[in-house]
This record gives structure tokens, sequence and C-alpha cells, in this order.
């Protein structure tokens, strides 16, 4: 636990390991998401709908449900009521379920853990009234649920039922769900990167051409970050199938640096993008990771 | 070189175990399922290196040692040639014990024991040496470290069985001796005997030199007929028509395990063969035969009983030596009609061995020709002149034997300096307590019979009256009275002895006389002043023949010649002092001068009846006692020596390899913690 996460006032943080063992999605993101709530006093209800922005002339064919009569009977002009549209703004989750995501070195599988924030994430969201939607993708897309007010259960099933299988790409399936997030939104990618950081960025970047947040968090397990073995092993890639011999001690040097380079580059890359990039390991609490969300949720509101 | 045990060759089969785990061990079958290569990928593939031997040293080293293990498992010997050029253990100091006892001549065992010589012999290298030395109950270096294997041979072929027993431990003694001498590297003792139990008493203090090696070769061997012997002869003299006679009765054994019958025994007496008797003995059993009364024809009457041919010839004959008894001469000064020297008269009348001759003389009769008839003169409680006194003095001096008894009536004139004590004032103890004899000399001769618990109580002996007595200068106290004073003094002057006693011989002062320790007293007493020693009827080889006591008889010259059984005349010293030891069965004559009638002496000489019993023992007991370890016992008596066995463990090369492997294990070790760290 790293003393960043001791800041929070009253957070509650989770193990990740003791949460997968749960079991329902529903019941993990609840305890996690209220206890997350209650731990902040002001929750910040982001998006409410009844925040007033402006009034703008009429204009034929506005609804005239939203003409301001008050404004009318003062001054006998017509004046339509603007409203932050934002208030009930669209949030998706893309997850990379991609085969090297089912992994687990000595706890809790990548993809379980993704699976978990994006649960939480959701009901969070779902919590703030926000619309939910989510996309899993491997080297497609594999289930895609669109935002809507009501499609939280849905999105907790659909990731309940999620299973690895299929070796990963990010580029196409990426390309491809661009198209769907039309409207505006908060985009949470999460996935492990095993691709060149410029492909990375590539893939991500049409996502945010229609103006959407996007958030990228980069799941590792600890041995991945690592390297933490000792006996010289066949090592076998679980999106290719191919087996390479290795000698962990002669070679975890040069693994560790050029993980920690990538994991540089990606967020250089990402941060010239205007992406938030984020590495979790799976030892760390969820919490941690929902307070990362609201944080950065926080800036983006900020910017506004 | 060869080897005892190359079927642990095999075993290098097994070195080839840490190679080819070298060289052929890959990573862990399990195989890590890992989310993605694409960095290990990147990364130059590095797990060929385990494939390579990188520490080449390390591996030898192992090998090595493993090599080196099993080299000395296989028991690695050199063959003779080869020894000193590649181990350089050199040349070897052999000695070759040959039992020469009598025993040896049983059945074929003298000529197995010559053979198994001359095997050793012939097994000797260029460089090394031999010594040749028989033994029987002493021993006898015949020739001491030679290379030449020609002389070697010539005393092995000089030696033969003689009379005596056997005795290991001096034979062991000396050629641990001949083994210190020597420079040679490699020192080896061979002992050729037939290994008899009675030879050995076990642990006695011999050790040859550290290194040495005691090879045994036990010579066995029965012959096919029985084993007689005369064990011992038993002499009972009689007199029979003024004439003494003897009948002797032979003790006989049968060794072997047939019984015998008929077998026919003879007396020789006086070099002519007078009774043959037959008996029937069982096998392992005796028996014996009494022969009828021989008259002793005169000193140094031979006799010998003998038994036919058997298996061991050399105890078939024993020698015995009789002559007619001599009397001691005792002359008895007594003032008479008193009756008081009855009791020492009675006591010396009686007993034959020795028979003492009394007469009884008054101080004034005593002559001089009594004196050099006599040996032994007592004064029983008389007053003593100067004239007597120096007569009595030059008779002492002259080897005679005086013993006095101080009664109330005695006195020794001051001039003449013989007694061992001053007579005092008499001391009256009839009233209160009486005197009682105590602080005896028990290391004493005239005592010694009295030392053991129920052999005479002087404690007993009550003494109403004694003489104080002041001892004289070099006279030894022999007992004293409750109060201290002494009792008993004796003193040597000149060639003879004289004993004091304080009080008298007759009841007047003491109840001595009636008590059960008189007599013996009053024997003992005589017999020590005249020097007496009972004439042994035989010796046994090996013991030792004193020629000044042998011819001591009184009034004889003394011996110049010894003439023995064999024929052999020794000389002996101009003053007849010589000692020689018994070797040969048969009699020994000692000679005077030719004014001498014939012999002066002969004494019997037979051979060790416990060297009769063939049964053997177990060589390794000598073995291990000498050398510290067991060893071969060289069943195979001739080539023992020769056996791959035998040279593998003179050798030990496995020994040097086995310490170099550890070495090599050690250094292993050490090496490979300095690589890891």
């Amino acid at each position: 636990m790293s003393t960043e996460t001791h800041e929070i006032p009253g957070a509650r943080f989770m193990d990740p390991k003791v949460l997968a063992r749960i079991g329902n999605l529903e019941l993990v993101s609840k305890a996690v998401v209220d206890g997350f709530i209650n731990g902040l006093h002001k929750a910040p209800y982001f998006g409410a709908s009844v925040d007033f922005a402006e009034h703008r002339g009429y204009v034929p064919g506005d609804d005239i449900r939203r003409m301001d009569w008050r404004v009318w009977a003062r001054t006998d002009r017509y004046y339509i009521k603007e409203y932050e549209a934002e208030s009930n703004m669209n949030f998706n989750v893309l997850l990379d379920v991609s085969k090297s995501m089912d992994y687990g070195g000595k706890g809790i599988k990548k993809i379980d853990y993704a699976r978990i924030i994006a649960a939480c994430l959701t009901s969070l969201v779902s919590h703030q009234r926000d619309r939910v939607g989510m996309a899993a993708f491997d080297s497609d897309i594999v289930e895609y649920v669109p935002p809507s007010a009501k499609h939280m259960e849905t999105v907790l099933h659909v990731l309940d039922r999620l299973k690895p299988g299929r070796p990963g790409s990010l580029k196409e399936p990426l390309h491809k769900l661009a198209e769907h997030y039309g409207r505006r939104g908060i985009l949470v990618l999460i996935s492990d990167f095993y691709e060149d950081p410029e492909t990375v960025v590539e893939a991500v970047k049409p996502l945010r051409f229609r103006g959407n947040d996007i958030m990228v968090f980069h799941i590792l397990d600890q041995d991945e970050i690592e390297f933490g073995f000792s006996d010289a092993s066949p090592f076998e890639d679980l999106e290719t199938g191919e087996q390479v011999p290795v000698v962990p001690d002669s070679l975890r040097k040069e693994y560790r640096a050029m993980v920690q380079a990538h994991i540089e580059a990606l967020t250089q890359s990402f941060s010239k993008v205007g992406v938030d990039y984020a590495l979790f390991d799976t030892s760390q609490p969820l919490d941690f990771v929902l307070f990362k969300y609201l944080a950065a949720r926080s800036r983006r509101l900020k910017r506004r | 070189m060869s080897f005892l045990a190359p079927l642990f060759f095999v075993a290098l089969a097994g070195l080839a175990i840490p190679v080819l785990l070298h060289l052929t061990q890959k990573e862990k079958k399990e195989v890590v399922l890992f989310p993605s290569l694409m960095f290990v990928r990147k990364i130059p593939y590095q797990a060929s290196r385990r494939r390579r031997i990188q520490h080449w040293f390390l591996l030898l080293l192992r090998l090595a040692a493993l090599a080196l293990i099993i080299l000395a498992f296989a028991r690695p010997l050199l063959d003779r040639a080869d020894v000193p050029a590649s181990l350089g253990q050199g040349a070897r100091e052999v000695v070759v014990l040959i039992d020469t006892s009598y025993s040896m001549g049983y059945g074929p065992r003298w000529s197995a024991a010559v053979d198994a010589a001359r095997n050793v012999v012939s097994g000797l290298g260029a460089s090394d040496r031999a010594s040749i030395v028989t033994f029987g109950s002493g021993t006898e270096i015949l020739l001491r470290s030679t290379a030449e294997h020609s002389a070697l041979n010539g005393a092995i072929a000089a030696a033969k069985p003689g009379a005596s027993a056997t005795r290991y431990s001096p034979a062991l003694k000396v050629a641990g001796s001949i083994l210190a001498e020597s420079q040679l590297p490699r020192r080896e003792v061979v002992l050729i005997s037939d290994f008899q139990r009675s030879g050995w008493r076990g642990q006695e203090g011999t050790s040859l030199p550290a290194g040495a090696t005691l090879s045994a070769v036990p010579i066995q061997g029965a012959a096919n007929r029985p084993n007689l012997s005369v064990t011992a002869v038993s002499l009972q003299r009689s007199r029979f028509a003024n004439q003494e006679r003897v009948t002797v009765t032979a003790g006989i054994t049968n060794r072997s395990e047939t019984a015998v019958t008929n077998q026919p025994v003879t007396l020789e007496a006086g070099g002519l063969q007078v009774a043959t008797k037959t008996f029937n003995v069982e096998g392992g059993a005796s028996t014996s035969v009494s022969f009828d009364p021989v008259t002793i024809g005169g000193r140094n009457y031979k006799g010998t009983v003998r038994l036919g041919e058997d298996a061991l010839v050399a105890d078939n004959a024993f020698n015995f030596v009789v002559s007619p008894s001599e009397p001691v001469h005792v002359v008895l000064v007594d003032r008479g009609g008193g009756g008081s020297g009855l009791y020492v008269a009675q006591a010396l009348a009686i007993g034959d061995s020795p028979k003492f001759d009394t007469v009884t003389r008054q101080p004034e009769n005593l002559t001089d020709e009594d004196l050099r008839k006599t040996s032994l003169v007592v004064l029983n409680d008389v007053p003593v002149g100067s004239p007597l006194g120096r007569r009595l003095l030059k008779f002492v001096e002259g080897g005679g034997g005086l013993f006095v008894s101080a009664g109330s009536r005695a006195s020794w004139p001051r001039d003449v300096d013989l007694l061992p004590a001053t007579i005092g004032n008499p001391v009256d103890r009839s009233r209160g307590e009486t005197a009682r004899v105590g602080g005896i000399e028990f290391a004493h001769p005239v005592f010694e019979a009295f030392r053991a618990p129920r052999s005479g109580d002087f404690a007993s002996v009550r003494v109403y009256g004694y003489r104080n007595l002041g001892p004289a200068t070099g006279a030894q106290v022999l007992a004293r009275f409750d109060a201290g004073a002494p009792a008993v003094v004796e003193r040597r002057v000149g060639a003879g002895r004289v004993l004091l006693w304080a009080s008298s011989f007759d009841q007047s002062w003491t109840d001595l006389p009636i008590r059960s320790v008189f007599l013996p007293f009053v024997h003992r007493a005589a017999t020590h002043l005249v020097a007496y020693v009972p004439s042994q009827p035989w010796a046994t080889v090996g013991q030792i023949l004193d020629t000044s006591r042998a011819g001591a008889h009184k009034g004889q010259s003394v011996p110049t010649l010894v003439l023995t059984p064999s024929g052999t005349r020794l000389p002996v010293s101009g003053d007849g002092t010589e000692v020689i030891e018994l070797a040969e069965q048969g009699f020994y004559e000692l000679r005077g001068d030719s004014n001498s009638a014939g012999e002066m002496a002969v004494v019997a000489s037979n051979v060790d009846p416990a060297e009769a019993d063939l049964t053997a023992m177990d060589p390794q007991d000598i073995v291990a006692a000498s050398t510290g370890e067991s060893q071969s016992d060289g069943a195979q008596p001739a080539a023992a020596p020769q056996t791959p066995e035998t040279r593998e463990r003179s050798q030990r090369l496995w020994w040097y390899l086995l310490c170099l492997g550890a070495a090599l294990l050690a250094a292993e070790t050490v090496v490979s913690n300095r690589l890891k760290a």
C-alpha cells in the first residue's frame, strides 16, 4: 500500500484478493463504492441535470417545452432555457479481454482485477445518474453494451461472464469502437498494453476525436514488473503459445529496464495526447483506483 | 601393477554421471505461462550457458578425487620389481625365525620348515637382506643380515631340531633388535614354527619396531605313528644288605589319540640295560611303570628310562643320576651328663635328606680331626676358652658351620671375634609373663618354612630365661624376644656361618625343645649352616649348569672341563666357575685335571616334557602381540610372503590413494566455495 493511499481521508481499502473471492460483481462494486462514498463527506454530484447554464433566443424548431415563460412575461420575448448537458454524461468502459489478461501470478488475475475496476466505476457512475456502457475486445469487439442510465446491471452481467480466450490487438477494435461513441463522454480503457507505445497511442487517438475524455488504466501483475522468477524454465507466451527457455537470473535486470522503459514511453505518449494514464499492479487496493478516477474526473471538470 | 579387487573399476563408469549432468542438464520441464514474451524475446537468449562447463578445474578435481577413491578400493599392488622404482619403499630386511625345538622333529615337520625357509630366501629381491635365526628356549643367530642366497640357504641347511623347548618371546626380541639396527625401509619377520601353545605365555612385552610386519608360517603335519613320552621318573631309595638301592618308577604319557599295547620300556643303569617291561596305555592317557630295585653302584650312577621308536624320538628317553646318600657330619659339643644335648641330638638323628651323623664331644675333647671331618659344630651351652675359640674360628673360616646355644653356662673369649653377638648377662623371665619369640625374619632361609600360616608358631614358645646379646658388626638379627632383645643372630665369617640362639637347647630355660617348631628349626639351621644343597637327579635342557656348585664337594678339586653328551669338551676357567646352558639331552660330565680319577660330577639332562604336548595355538595371538595388529597367518607356508594379499598389505597403496582422494575433495570444497562467493 503506497503512502499516497493513506492521504485519502476515511478511505477504506480492500484487498483485491478478498474482493475477488466474493464473486458477485454487484455486491463487490456496492461494497467498494459505498465505502468510498461514505468516506467522502462532500460527494461531488457531477453532472447534476438541474444545473441551469444560459438563456438563448427561440428559433423555430426548438422544443416549446423548454421555453422560459417567466422571461416572456417580463420581456415579451421568447427565450429557451439551456441546461448543462454533461450532467448526464456517457460513461464507457473499454475492457481488454485478450488472453494475456488471463494471468495471475501470486494473487488475483489481471482480468479479474480489471473486471472489478470496471464494475466499481460503473456502479459509482451509475450512482451519479450518468449513463453507463461498456465494450470488451481482444483482436475484435467481443461485447458491446451501449451507454444508458439503465444499463448498469447489464454491464455488470456482461462483465461477469467475460472470459479471455484470444490474442489481442488494440488498433482494430478501438478504431471500430470510436465510431460507436459519437456523443462526448468518459472512456475508461483498461488493458495490459502489450504493444509498442506508438501503436497503442495510435489505437487510442481515434477515441479522442469526438471529444471523449479518455482514461487509460494499465493493469500489470507484480511478476510482469519485477520478473521475480528464480528457476530456469521454458516460458510460454499466453497469447501465441510460443515457448522460450529463460534463465530469469540472467535477464531479470534487462527485463525490468525494458518494462520500465515501456511504462515510461506510454506515460509520455498519453500525456502528449492529453490522455490520463495510470499504472496499476494487481496487488493495489481497488479504492485507490476509484480515487484515481475521481481525481482525474475532477481535474477534467475544472478544465472545462 | 595389478589389483586385488579389479571389479571396483566398474564404478569408474559412474564418473561419467557428473559430466553428463553438466552437459545434458536442461531447464526444468515445468512450463511457466507468461502473459507476453514481448520483452523476453528482445533480450539475447542465454539459456545455453547451462550446457557449457563453466569450471573445468572444479570438474577435473571432482573426477580425479572419485577416480582415486575407486582406485584405492580396487586395492592396487605393485609387482616386486616395480616396488623400489615406482614407490620408493626400498629393500626389505627379513628375519627368518626357525623353530628348532625338539617338537619340530615330529613327523615331516622339520623338512616342511626347511622348505618354507628356503621359499622365503628365494622370494628375496636383489637388494633385500635376510637373517637366519633359530630358536628353542634360547636363540641363536646363524646368519646376520646378508643378501647372499647361498649363505642363507647354507645356514638353513645347517640348522636342525635340538632338544630344547619352544619360547617365542626371546626369538622375537632378537628379531626386533636385528630389525631395529637395520637401515632398510621395509622390515619383516617370518616366523616358521609349529606354534605350540606351551611356547607362548601371552603378552610378554615382545613388540617389533614400528612398521615391522610379522608373517607367521605354521608348520603342521601329523605322523602316522603314536607319540609316547617319558614325562618323569621317581626314585625311591632303600637299604638292603648294607647297600643302598633305588626303585625307579617311570611316568609315561601317550600324546597321540591311538592306544598302544605291549610297548617295551627299558631301564638302563650304569651303562647297562638292566630291565625291560611292557605296558599298555590308552590314547591321550598316562601310565606308570615300576622297575625292580637297582643297587646304586657308586657315585654319579647314571640311569636312563627308554622307550622304543615312535613319531617323536627326543622325548623317549629320560636320564637321571643317583649317588649313594652322604650324611652330614655334626659334632655336638656338650658338657654331658645332664642330658642337655639330648634334644638336639635326637632332632638331628631324624630324617634322610640330608642324614646327619652326629658325634658328641666334651669341649676339651674336641680334636682337630673331629673338626676336619665335620661340617657343623653345635655348641650346646658350654664355656669356650680362647684356644678352642681360635680353632673354631679357623674351622668356620674354612667353610664350617657353628650353631651356638647361649644357656646359663655359656661363655666366649673376648679375644676371638667369631660369634655374631656378645653374650651378656642372663635375663630371668620365670616370674611374671614369660618371654616370647617374635620379630622373625621370615625371608631368611632358616625361618622361610614358617612364613605361611599354620606352618609352625614361634609365638607359642615360652622362654623363661635368656642371655642378653649385643649383636656384632655385620651380624643379622633373625628373631627377637618380645622385649626387643635379640633371640637368634647370624653372622658370616670367612666361608662359613655362625648362628647364635640366646637361650638353651634343653628345657631349663625354654620349652622350645618340646614344641613342634623345634625339629624343623634345628634341621633348617643345620642345613643352612652347612650350605647343604640336595642333589638333583636330573636337569632340564635350557637350564644353567653352574660348575662351581655342581662340583662343590668338600675336599674335591675344581673341574677343568665339561664333557657334553655329544662328546664336545668345554674347558672350564681356572677357578672352576663356568656357566653352561644345558643344550643337549644326555649326561654332562664334569671332569677335573688328570690327577683326579674319573668324573667329579654328572648332570643328567632331559628334554622339557611340556614340549611333547603338540597342541597348537593361533599364530595370530603372537602376530597381534608383536605388531599390534592382526596379519596374515600364512595359511600357505611356502607362498605366504609372496601372495598378492601379503604384498598388497605391505605396500598399502590404497591408503595413500585414499588420502590423496580425500585431500582432493577437501580442495574441491575450498575451490567451489571460493567460486560461489
